[in-house]
């Protein structure tokens, strides 16, 4: 993964409102992981066509805050969302 | 903790043109009707009302009902995630196609090995070609693909190329799923149960595998817990997430249930899904940590692993009550490590798989 690499939901993953409790929810085989907010504004942006890169430039904004910070967890947080084939990456 | 079920497991018949010695159905199937289409409906409506998030289609072979994409819509149009767990015998491109219309999200097939006369023989039938043609097919049709694959000692030898097979089908997710003893396993475990070499080699394979392949299929393995010294957290705890429907409308908190004498079950024809999941007796039996013996009582794991397996409980130690027998803290650890231990010194000759040998009992269909 680099900054040009564009995160996508992986094939048979729904990004999902739980009725119950109203939070976002990625549902996937056999599984469900309820997102945090942070999580949440990531994988809402993994839409195949934007970069690493431009996700970190979007949070920025919307947070007020540093991009080399943000790049750092945004990262993490797609690295642990590939190793549960939640996300893949292309190129 | 909040009892709140995340997942159906909806086993829509017994009927299956399989015949694995290792099937999770009961030995002794429950009589009476297969639920009718609208009253799987019904039942749809209910789970997503009580916050279903998932249904699974299980069987037997889910495939065997002609109004199998009729259901996978209706738990689709109530909002749930929905998996169709397959042998893929009976899947054609144009049930496929009437599936991936329904809205199904992801299909399950089950491999028995990648080696065609050995996978043919642990299923009592011919059944290998048709699966891969099968997953080839969805795999067009762009379906998510899950590998489900059981592990027993006459295949685990082969994960390695169990791993390419999965991988060359293009599969996000491969499931190495050991044999778990219960039903069907628990009559065969002589012939089934793997040395503990056999699975320490497995696990290295895998766990290479797993960082090879990262980012490109997800390898999901558990060492069997005939193996392990702390019980399994089994269903995550007893009526806390899962629910399983039979074919006949029997709510089970686990899909083995049945295999504890005194537990009744209540039905989908009699009670809403949503007073059978709060106030029926064998969903509130071992919900919590309130019913739990000694050593269980005092563990400090025990929100963790929330006693084991009830169901082992009562296979092994004749108690559903009492601490799982896979915990090394259990009286009766000792009757499985006898058995375990027996294994170890019957050596790692393959199980024969074949009708010639009858040490091995196949699955039968019910009213054979």
């Amino acid at each position: 993964m680099n900054a040009q690499s564009r995160p996508a939901l992986a094939r048979g993953v729904r990004l999902w409102i739980d009725p119950i409790t109203g939070g976002p929810v990625l549902l996937f085989p056999e599984g469900v992981l309820p997102l945090d907010d942070t999580t949440h504004d990531i994988v809402s942006r993994c839409s195949g066509q934007a970069t690493v890169e431009g996700i970190v430039t979007s949070l920025a904004e919307e947070y007020e805050a540093d991009c080399a910070i943000l790049l750092n967890d945004v990262c993490e947080c797609l690295a642990e969302l590939r190793e549960e084939m939640l996300i893949t990456l292309s190129p | 903790m909040n009892y709140r079920p995340y997942m159906l497991l909806a086993e829509l018949t017994y009927r299956c043109p399989l015949h694995c010695p290792y099937c999770s159905n009961p030995v002794a199937f429950p009589g009476g009707r297969e639920l009718s289409t609208a009253e799987w409906r019904r039942v749809a409506g209910e789970a997503s009302r009580l916050g279903v998030l998932q249904a699974g289609f299980s069987g037997g072979e889910p495939l065997q009902r002609a109004d199998l994409p009729e259901l996978v819509g209706a738990f689709r149009a109530a909002g749930l995630y929905t998996n169709l767990i397959t042998s893929a015998v009976g899947l054609t491109r144009k049930r496929a196609e009437e599936l991936r219309d329904a809205g199904l999200d992801n299909i399950q097939i089950s491999f028995q090995s990648d080696e065609e006369a050995l996978a043919n023989g642990i299923a009592g039938t011919a059944a290998h070609q048709t699966k891969l043609r099968a997953a080839r097919m969805v795999r067009d049709l762009g379906f998510p693909l899950t590998v489900n694959v059981v592990l027993h000692r006459g295949n685990i030898a082969r994960v390695a190329e169990i791993i390419s097979l999965a991988e060359n089908l293009g599969a996000e997710r491969l499931e190495l799923a050991n044999t778990q003893y219960y039903g069907w396993a628990f009559q065969n475990r002589a012939a089934l149960l793997p040395t503990r070499a056999q699975i320490a080699r497995a696990a290295q394979i895998v766990g290479e595998q797993q960082n090879l392949l990262l980012g490109k299929m997800k390898i999901l393995f558990v060492t069997p817990d005939y193996y392990s010294d702390r019980p399994k957290p089994c269903m995550n705890g007893w009526g806390a997430r899962f629910l399983t429907v039979n074919p006949v409308g029997d709510v089970l908190p686990c899909p083995t249930a049945s295999s504890i004498k005194d537990l009744r079950f209540d039905n989908v024809r009699e009670h809403p899904l949503a007073w059978i999941w709060s106030e029926s007796e064998a969903f509130n039996r071992f919900r919590g940590t309130a019913w739990m013996p000694l050593p269980c009582a005092e563990c400090p794991q025990r929100e963790i692993d929330f006693g084991g397996c009830r169901c082992q409980a009562a296979l092994i130690a004749g108690d559903p009550t009492v601490t799982d027998p896979a915990c090394s803290l259990s009286p009766y650890r000792g009757k499985l490590t006898t058995f375990v231990e027996s294994i170890q010194s019957a050596g790692e000759t393959d199980p024969f798989f074949g009708a010639e040998n009858s040490n091995i009992s196949f699955r039968q269909n019910p009213g054979v």
